[in-house]
């Protein structure tokens, strides 16, 4: 996962600070709280964060290309949807979610299309994508909410396998093939490299149009299995799903010391950012139990963090 | 000289300036609607879409001129909500109880206020915009619950809600004001040093610095900018509800984002104008009343969405079309 030539400067201070910060929380809540920490309790908290984990994936890669995909939570209205209806229709729930996450796939495609072949800002393009998918959900469903899956089904976001909830081994199978595709095969060097320079990169015959249109497939099918891992959680197929989860999945990315110019970051600071985040966020409501504390947290930590970063790190980018 | 057909020049004039393209497609929509049901034209109609744009047309005046430095400002939506929060507490009689001018200063004053911070920590702590807008869009959401409790506001005094619904000369006041933003930020940008100094921080930020321009200040003023307008915004939208709660202003960032691209800003930096900027806005704002005046029964106004992001979309290929007809043309100005 390198990046080459910037030997001087130790590349993972970020990753550090992250820690240091996990650290800070965990022993602040071990003096205050010490039940926060036990496992159980744990597990019961966790049990919405994996949906946004499992998108912060695909958006790791595609911000470390200097893109963005602000039409995940779009993505995800399309597939419940597709599933909801599919269900009512008399579909087993299994086949539809195939069919929601096929969906979120081809719409993903669609997204990397448009991306490479008119070469328009991806934070444009998934910006109106983002309303496109949406309002086919809401205008398909017209708003109506599906429910009543069969138990079998609910298993998927609820069950608990092997001590740790199924949507947390979905994440973490997800986590291995990324990584190991990232770590092992040259697609890892491409997305960094179609980050840092794309002109070159093309010159350089990097298949650019090709990692980028494989990216924003992969957000789209991570959208469909968190669309399917929620519906089975909630028990509702409703178009209203995921709405404004591109922000929360943008700021764990962010705050995991991707940079949002491309080229830098890497998928250990991702899960950090996550955890950094979802354990605050859930310390500051468990010991104030006040949500709005919450937000101001998150904010201010997204902003710290990245001005921690480049305060530590020498400033051999002069972006911004 | 035959290349310069009447077609080729009417496509360049829409290449140069949005504002003409979109105004074609206004022109049609307003065509069909009429055709389809003629009170589509009738005063009343036309008064509510105009007040339902005015707020809008004021943020988007704003967040351009921070994108036309190739910065982003996605604060707004959540700033809108802190301010009108805080207008509430100051003004309603159970809180506060502030005279209506002395919150109306304050509120443009603390709007301005945070956007000068945005625009420090983008500016002189080389915080990458997006990060620094969205972390204070997520702080801001915080800040409006906090203040406003849970609960709600309704008790708004009299004074404010003329603000928001009250009219001057049979010109509803948020229009006016509306107005005035669009011409002052309209003369700012293309009559002014400071203009052309945004521009040239957009195009090139390294030459601009080079030409001696002070980029950063240039930037927190755009910040700062942007804070106020929303400040202003608020004033005249917030006290046309009769509740104010912790809903207001949600997704107005990516609504204000939209019609500022749909406009012809582009989002790298430097080019664009206030004209596409304001319609786009009347565009994006009369897509849903359309749905309704068309008579295609109620479900489709579920499909408002859609339409907007297809137009977005439509705006894009539009300038990829007009683009390689420019390459055509060999000509290398953008």
């Amino acid at each position: 996962m390198g990046e080459g030539g910037i030997v001087r400067s130790f590349r993972y201070w970020h990753e550090i600070v992250l820690l240091v910060l996990i650290g800070v929380v965990f022993a602040f809540a071990q003096m205050f709280e010490p039940r926060f920490l036990q496992l159980d309790v744990q597990r019961e908290l966790s049990t919405h964060i994996w949906e946004i984990a499992i998108l912060c994936l695909p958006m790791t890669l595609i911000i470390i290309t200097a893109g963005i995909d602000l039409s995940v939570g779009g993505m995800m209205a399309l597939c419940a949807v597709t599933l909801g209806m599919l269900f009512q229709r008399g579909l087993s729930p299994w086949v539809a979610a195939t069919m929601g996450i096929g969906v979120a796939t081809l719409c993903g495609v669609l997204n990397g299309l448009v991306v490479t072949r008119i070469r328009v800002h991806p934070l444009i393009v998934t910006l109106a994508t983002m309303a496109a998918f949406r309002g086919a959900a809401e205008g398909l469903s017209l708003a109506r909410p599906v429910s009543s899956f069969p138990e079998a089904f609910g298993w998927l976001g609820q069950g608990v396998w092997w001590g740790l909830p199924v949507p947390a081994w979905c994440f973490m199978g997800l986590l291995l093939l990324t990584a190991s595709a990232v770590g092992l095969s040259r697609w890892g060097s491409y997305c960094y490299a179609v980050g840092m320079n794309p002109e070159a990169c093309r010159f350089a015959a990097v298949p650019v149009n090709r990692v980028l249109l494989g990216l924003y497939a992969f957000s789209g099918f991570a959208s469909g299995l968190a669309a399917v891992l929620f519906v089975a959680r909630r028990n509702t197929a409703k178009a209203d799903i995921g709405m404004g989860i591109e922000l929360l999945v943008i700021t764990a990315v962010v705050t995991g010391g991707v940079s949002i110019f491309g080229g830098r970051g890497n998928l250990l600071g991702m899960v950090l950012g996550v955890l950094l985040i979802h354990e605050t966020r859930e310390f500051v409501s468990w010991r104030w139990s006040r949500d709005e504390l919450n937000f101001v947290v998150m904010g201010l930590l997204l902003i710290l963090s990245v001005l921690l970063h480049r305060w530590l790190t020498p400033a051999n980018r002069n972006t911004s | 000289m035959d290349r310069f057909s009447k077609s080729s020049r009417w496509i360049a004039l829409m290449g140069r300036n949005r504002a003409y393209g979109i105004f074609g497609l206004i022109t049609l929509t307003v065509m069909v609607a009429t055709a389809v049901s003629p009170s589509f034209l009738a005063p009343a109609n036309v008064n509510d879409l105009l007040v339902q744009a005015a707020p809008i047309v004021i943020m988007a005046c704003g967040v351009m001129v921070v994108i036309l430095t190739a910065e982003i400002d996605i604060s707004v939506g959540s700033m809108m909500g802190i301010l009108a929060a805080t207008l509430g507490v100051l003004t309603s009689p159970r809180h506060l109880d502030w005279p209506v001018p002395l919150a109306a200063l304050a509120i443009m004053g603390l709007g301005a206020g945070m956007g000068a911070v945005n625009g420090v920590l983008v500016a002189f702590g080389k915080v990458p915009s997006i990060i620094v807008t969205l972390g204070m869009l997520t702080a801001f959401k915080g800040g409006t619950e906090f203040i406003l409790e849970g609960g709600w506001i309704t008790d708004l005094p009299e004074g404010l809600r003329f603000l928001g619904t009250g009219s001057i000369l049979s010109i509803p006041i948020s229009v006016g004001v509306a107005l005035v933003v669009v011409g002052f930020t309209g003369w700012l940008l293309s009559r002014t040093s400071f203009g052309r100094r945004v521009y040239a921080v957009g195009s090139n930020q390294t030459a601009a610095l080079y030409a001696g321009i002070p980029v950063r200040w240039v930037k927190l003023l755009t910040f700062t900018w942007s804070g106020f307008l929303v400040g202003v915004a608020v004033l005249v939208s917030a006290p046309q509800l009769s509740v104010i709660d912790s809903g207001f202003g949600t997704g107005y960032e990516l609504l204000v984002v939209t019609c500022v691209v749909v406009g012809g800003v582009a989002i790298s930096g430097g080019v664009g104008t206030v004209a596409g900027v304001v319609m786009a806005t009347l565009l994006m704002t009369m897509i849903s009343t359309v749905l309704i005046f068309l008579k295609l029964g109620e479900n489709a106004t579920y499909w408002s969405r859609s339409i907007q992001g297809c137009f977005i979309l439509g705006a894009v290929l539009l300038d990829h079309w007009l683009r390689s007809q420019k390459r055509g043309w060999g000509r290398g100005e953008s």
